[in-house]
This record gives C-alpha cells, structure tokens and sequence, in this order.
C-alpha cells in the first residue's frame, strides 16, 4: 500500500472515528455516572440536528445553529432526566426500567420530531468557509471533515481538562466511582447526575449537528448508530470516557483499512474486534475492572 | 286512518334511501406502509396519493355503488406485518391486501395472500423475486421491479457511455442492493458488453458514514461507479462523495433510485450536475397532461411533491377499481385475478402514446423507463436538480425476461 493510500484511508478513519465519538462520549459518560445505559442517546442527536435546522431557517447561520442544536438537546435531556429517570433510580429491576423508558423515549422523541418537522428530509447545508477541499500531496481530504476531527481533539482536551484539572471534573468522578459516598458527604447528588446527563445530551446534540451537513436529515436517524456507539463503549470499557475515544479510533480505523483490504467483510470487522474484547477482555480495555451496580 | 297511512308512507320515503345507500357495499383494502423512521416519508405519500386515488375512483363509481376504503397500517417488520393481513383478511373482511415498501416483508405477506386466496397489490417494493421465482397468482405489482431499471440501465451503458471498461458497485448489504448488481451484471452481459469490475462494496443499510468507503473506490479507480442505495443512503453518500471530487473522478450511474424525488430535495444544491440517474416516477417528466395533474393534485393535497412511492399506490388503487368494474364485484377473486391478467392501466409515468399494463404472465406492471442525468431546475424546491436528458428505454424490452426468471430461480431458489 503506498503512502497516499495509507494517509487517506487513515484520514477517512479518522473523520468517522471523531464522529462516533462525539456520540460514544455522551453515551459512555451517562452510564458511568448516572449508571443508565441511555438507548435514547441517538434522539438527543436527532433532537440537536433538528433544533439546528430550525433555527438555520431564521438566521441561516451554522454556528448558532450548532450552539442551539447542542444546547437544546441538552436542556431536553436533563428535563426528561429530572422528570423521568430520577424516579426509577434505585428501584428493584432498575435495568428493565431503564430499558424500557430510554426505549420508549426513542419512540417518542422520533414521533415529536415527525409530528412538528415532517417525514421529508431536511438539509443543512456546511457553513461556506468549511466547504472546500485540501489537497495533501495526491490526497484530497474535505475541510468539514478535517474541522470535525479539530472539534473531536477539542472535546478531548476540554473534557481531560474539566475532569482532571477542576473540582466539579473531580466531583463527577467521585460520583461515578460512589455515588452514595459522595451523598453522605453533603453534595448534591442528583443534581450532578442531572447536569451530566445534560452536558451528555448536549454532546450528543452537537454530534448531530456536526454530522448533519454529511448525513441525512430525517426521522430515524438517531437510532442508526446506536449499535455502533454501543460497540465503541463495549470495547473501551462501559462508563470510560477515554474508552470511548479509544474504542471510536479502533472501530473508524478498522472500519477504513477493512473497506480497502476485504470490502465484502468489513462491516463484520468490528463485531469481530468486539468479540475479540469481549473475549479477552471482557471489561473493555481500559476498565480497571467489570463495572456493576454502584 | 288516512293520517296513518300518509305518515307510514313519509316514513317509508324517509328511509328507504337510507336502507338503499345501507346496502351499497364498502369494498375493503387493508394496506400495509412503513410509516416511521427513514421509510416512513414513503409511507406517508402513499397514504396521500391513496386518498387522491379514491376520491377519483368513488367520484367515478363502481358497480351497485359500491365505495372502495382503504385501511393503513404501519407494517413494522416481516411478523407482524403477516399478523395485520391475517387480521384484515379474517376481521375485517378485505378483499384486497395492498402497498408495503421492503421486499422483506413484501415476501412474507405474498405468502399469506396465497394461502387465503386473496389478492396482493404490490405498490413499491421493488425485489423483483415476487413476480419471478416467487411468483404466485394472487400477487400484481404496480410499479417497477429493479430488473426493469436496471435492463435499462445496461442498455444506457452501452449506448450512452463511452470508453469505459472498469465498473465497481457499492449498495445496501441486503436483497435489494445485492439484486441490482446481479441483474445489471446479467444485462450487460447479455448485450455483450465487455467489462471488468474493480471493487464491490457493501456497506449496511442507513450507514450514517461512508468516507472510508469512498476513499476506497477512489483508489480502486472506475470507469463507472454504480450505486444501489436508497433515500437516505443516497443523500449521505453524495453529500460525503462530492468534496472528494468523487463526481468528477468517474461516471455516477444510480438508477433505480438515484433520482427518487425525495433524494434530489434532500440534497437540494449539493446535488452534482450531470450523473446519471433514475427513479420510478419522475415529477418533471413525461411532460403529459396526466402527469402535471398527478403531481399538482399531490402538492395541494401535501403542501410537498411526491416521492416515487406515492405514484405505486396511486396505480394500485385504480388497478383494483378498474378490475373491480370489469368483474362487476369484488366477490369472485378468481374472476378479479383474470380481469388484472394483462389490463391496461393508465399512469402518470406513461409517455404520451404509451399505456402500462399488467404481464398476465408474471403480475408485473410493464413500464417505460426513462433514465436522465442531473440538470439545475428550481421549479420543484426544495430540490435545485431534477433530471434532464431523457433517455427512453421500451417496456417490452425490458420484462418480461424469462431467460433472466430461470436464472434467478437457478440462483435463488423458488
């Protein structure tokens, strides 16, 4: 394989690893502290993608749309967070409600989406100075696609910064690692829970948003990926925020290398390294050890 | 006395028009669309162009004033979507089993209505296995099959497209697209068209993500890249395809459903000019009487155009009337089957001079295809394409085909 080669399917891989997990993050994080596995997190995407395009159709403009989309998505989140899931926190069977509730928050939120915007598909357009293409050497890599992957290192630095540098970065660990412990010592609890299941949403959001000018507008796009984060989260360690970074590069660039070496198996791949995680490491790899009721 | 019989006589007038209209049979049609997520804007206008359809066909009438109604379901998944035509057959008493947007599940109700004896319309799902090795009487389709597109589309290849020799494919890892390549494969090769493929691609149905895939077919390097997606998938990939000057590298060519209206709104300016595309219906061509009404009495039923799906069910619906008028009722399903054997069916689609009609053979509407490539055309926004540069291929050219059904059946199975 020649050296452009290498370089543009790297890059490729790159683009679409940034993309998962922008939206792994937000899953990853909600269970870690909040200990729900969110299957709704796909709808804060869609969520975040159609506040987007509404507020792009009054003032055409992408950044407040992008600002917009994530915020929105993220006051929804913690609304339904501080509604809803809060009351089944702690119950006998927790995980069944879990289940059921996030499940019937896809239906939900997909039905509110189809109800106010429609079925059509809807377009949002890349702002004019992110539009064009690089050439590096013979390879061609799209300037959106090279602003994602700059968005996506951004987020990595500011998360590492927030939860290792500050004191609200040290309590969402606390609460994460025992939330009981955390309780007994006088801080609010459910309030971190709800402001982490928000800044989750609200990631989730701007990964919508982000993706929606390569990607189709429409109702049921939330839950497409869905698998695909939840193979991100598996393989970096369920509730590891830097699992989810590096389980997305893994399966972006698993992804990209098998669709140029064996098109025909390439989707299989990442269930493969999945299995292969599963098997030799069933925590995830870079869990300390297997994550249980906390 | 006299006053008793005057009042009995007024009440008599009163009601027995009412016991008359009371008579006057309601002829059932329980149809079955995928009416959430990705497929669900495809359920959504079938559901209006049925409603057109039916006004038209009761402003019109049927035999002893018989009206035709039409129940919907959202068909989910092949399970249930069987549970709902085995409720509509025996509950609530329906003639007729109508619409369904898979193939998937096209395939799973085909067999109930076999084995109640009930007849099938077929409005959009498009596996051309349902009238060809899984073939049963009681199933008609009233819109294309992807062997008619993609006949077409071998035949554009090799008398529209010069000079190319490499060919790769990427579609959906499912019938669908896998069929599309198959049969394009058998076209080519039965026009005696020589060609070498460079790379076949598979990605799964509604990827959101197909960069890694199109950096790929780059390096592979085709002539021509055919593509089998759908909707959606359509939108990402040319949305992801175009800053890599994908377009601009090799020929596009996407006609089953390349140019599903749906697709050209999604994209609206980031549509590229010139590929080669196709779709079902095209709401800017033919430029006949019948199609312009079609599409304006959909925008002010909709406030939007329709999709290519729409205009399946729209046939499908006067289809049945039309069968039901030739037979006199829709009792006698064997005489309702003979009366669709090879009818004439008006559509919108249909070219001045030209009629579909049903294949009394296989049950498949037999249709001109019309193929384009992309042209600005602001007159159906939001899209800013439509397609232009029309070629038109005959129906009879393109199905039936059974040299191509024995091979199917040889590589599927009956």
């Amino acid at each position: 394989m020649d050296i452009n080669t290498f370089i543009a399917q790297f890059l490729s891989g790159l683009s679409t690893a940034m993309l998962l997990f922008l939206i792994s993050s937000g899953l990853t994080l909600i269970f870690g502290v909040v200990n729900v596995l969110n299957f709704a997190h796909g709808s804060f995407y869609l969520l975040g993608t159609y506040f987007a395009y509404q507020l792009m159709q009054l003032f055409d403009n992408f950044w407040v749309g992008l600002l917009v989309g994530a915020v929105g998505a993220g006051i929804v989140g913690m609304v339904i967070e501080f509604l809803f899931l809060r009351r089944i926190y702690g119950r006998a069977q927790e995980g069944a409600f879990q289940l059921l509730m996030t499940f019937a928050f896809i239906l939900i939120l997909d039905d509110v989406v189809k109800f106010i915007w429609g079925t059509e598909y809807k377009t949002i357009p890349k702002p004019a100075s992110l539009a064009g293409s690089l050439n590096i050497g013979t390879v061609t890599v799209p300037v959106y696609n090279i602003f994602i992957i700059i968005v996506g290192l951004l987020v990595v630095l500011f998360a590492w910064y927030v939860l290792t540098k500050t004191d609200t970065g040290k309590m969402v660990r606390a609460s994460s690692l025992d939330r009981i412990m955390l309780g007994l010592l006088g801080t609010n609890v459910p309030m971190i829970m709800t402001v982490v299941f928000g800044v989750a949403t609200a990631m989730g959001g701007l990964a919508g948003v982000l993706a929606a000018p390569l990607r189709t507008v429409t109702p049921g796009a939330g839950v497409e990926f869905i698998i695909d984060s939840m193979i991100v989260v598996v393989i970096g360690g369920f509730g590891n925020f830097w699992g989810a970074l590096l389980g997305a590069l893994i399966i972006g660039e698993v992804l990209a290398f098998g669709i140029l070496w064996m098109p025909e198996l390439a989707t299989v791949l990442t269930f493969v390294v999945m299995i292969i995680v599963l098997i030799v490491k069933p925590e995830g790899l870079l869990a300390k050890k297997a994550v249980g009721r906390k | 006395m006299k006053h008793r019989l005057i009042s009995l006589l007024i009440i008599a007038a009163i009601l027995i028009p009412f016991t008359i209209v009371q008579a006057a049979e309601t002829i059932k049609i329980g149809a079955l669309y995928t009416m959430t997520g990705r497929g669900g804007q495809y359920g959504k206008d079938s559901e209006v162009a049925i409603k057109i359809a039916l006004d038209e066909v009761n402003a019109k009438g049927l035999p002893g004033g018989a009206k035709l109604d039409v129940i919907i379901t959202d068909d989910k998944n092949p399970q249930y979507a069987v549970s709902v035509a085995k409720r509509y057959i025996t509950d609530e008493k329906c003639k007729f089993l109508f619409g369904i947007i898979s193939t998937a599940i096209g395939l799973a109700v085909t067999e109930v209505s076999k084995e109640h004896k009930v007849i099938f319309v077929g409005t959009d799902h498009a596996g051309t296995d349902l009238t060809a090795n899984k073939f049963q009487k009681y199933y008609f389709r009233s819109s294309n099959n992807t062997f008619q597109s993609m006949m077409a589309g071998a035949y554009y290849l090799k008398d529209e497209v010069k000079n190319w020799k490499k060919i790769a494919y990427i579609g959906p890892d499912y019938a669908y697209g896998r069929d599309q390549w198959m049969e394009l494969k058998w076209g080519l090769d039965k026009l005696g068209v020589k060609y070498q493929v460079v790379g076949e691609y598979w990605p799964k149905l509604y990827e959101p993500d197909y960069t890694s895939y199109i950096t790929a077919i780059i390096k592979a390097a085709p002539d021509i890249l055919v593509n089998g997606m759908w909707g959606g998938d359509t939108v990402a990939f040319i949305k992801q395809a175009k800053p890599y000057g994908l377009f601009s590298k090799m020929k596009y060519f996407h006609v089953d459903a390349g140019g599903n209206y749906e697709a050209l709104a999604g994209l609206g300016a980031d549509m590229p000019a010139g590929i080669i595309m196709s779709a079902r219906h095209h709401n800017n061509w033919p430029e006949t009487p019948a199609n312009k009404t079609y599409v304006e009495k959909f925008y002010k039923a909709a406030g939007r155009y329709p999709s290519y799906a729409a205009e399946g069910a729209y046939v499908g619906v006067h289809m049945v009337a039309e069968a039901i008028r030739k037979v006199g009722n829709a009792n006698d399903t064997e005489a309702l089957v003979k009366a669709m054997e090879g009818m004439k069916i008006p559509c919108p689609e249909d070219p001045q001079g030209f009629t579909s009609y049903i294949d009394p053979k296989t049950h498949q509407i037999v249709q001109i295809q019309a193929i384009g490539t992309t042209v600005k055309n602001d007159k159906f926004p939001p899209a800013k394409y439509m397609l232009g540069n029309f070629k038109v291929y005959p129906a009879d050219k393109l199905w039936p085909s059974f040299e191509y059904i024995d091979y199917m059946t040889k590589v599927k199975g009956k």
